[in-house]
């Protein structure tokens, strides 16, 4: 998808994990996913640098679908829909 | 399709290792893998009751000189102590933690219920090998 698109997509469930270093986010994402359900989006917030390349990478490991990430200031977004 | 299985031996009672350990698990657990970990000499001595994550009661393996400094900064990041990624990691996955008989001995803790309630049980060295053979990922720390 595209940064606009993401930037318009109102995902089914928001984690902000931006007070945590690695591996929070990654671990905040693997709990959220368990309470939303298949073809549900998820929009997780991190400020944690290597949460841009582990998420897209568990995404792909687990069977779910990466949206994209949009650079924000200071933190970035990663969406994703569960299979 | 099948788990993959990650075979720890956690030989390490140092808190900055066993932290090292929690972030391991943590990932394993995010991919859902099957962990046994098998908490060898040193460990036992961090697995016991009294011992845990007092922070006072566990050394460094490196840099001892900078403990306060090392915990400060952890602190700060808000990483969860080493008791709590284990356990947490036992909450999203299925972890099993095993004290070695003979490291449990030595520090003292005959009986399962001397260690913190995350153990499972007291086993023999024959399990940890039987347990790495069969694993996918064998780490030793």
């Amino acid at each position: 998808m595209t940064t606009e698109e993401l930037k318009d997509l109102r995902a089914t469930k928001v984690v902000d994990a931006r007070g945590t270093a690695c591996p929070g986010p990654l671990l905040e994402a693997k709990k959220a996913i368990g309470t939303i359900n298949s073809g549900d989006t998820m929009e997780v917030l991190s400020a944690d640098e290597g949460t841009k390349s582990d998420l897209p990478k568990w995404c792909t490991k687990q069977g779910h679908e990466y949206l994209g990430t949009v650079e924000e200031s200071g933190y970035f977004r990663i969406f994703l829909k569960k299979k | 399709m099948e788990p993959k299985k990650l075979c720890l031996a956690l030989y390490t009672g140092s808190v900055d290792k066993l932290t090292a350990a929690g972030v391991i698990l943590s990932g394993a657990a995010a991919d859902d893998m099957k962990v046994d970990i098998y908490v060898l000499l040193q460990g036992a001595r961090a697995f016991r009751k009294d011992i845990g994550d007092n922070p006072d009661k566990l050394n460094m393996a490196e840099n001892a000189e900078m403990k306060t400094e090392f915990l400060e900064s952890l602190k700060n990041l808000k990483v969860k102590t080493w008791v709590e990624f284990f356990r947490e990691a036992k909450e999203i996955t299925d972890v099993k933690i095993h004290i070695c008989g003979l490291a449990g001995k030595v520090w003292g803790g005959e009986k399962l219920d001397d260690f913190i309630d995350l153990a499972d049980d007291i086993v023999g060295i024959g399990a940890y090998i039987t347990a790495a053979q069969e694993a996918d990922v064998n780490l030793f720390i």
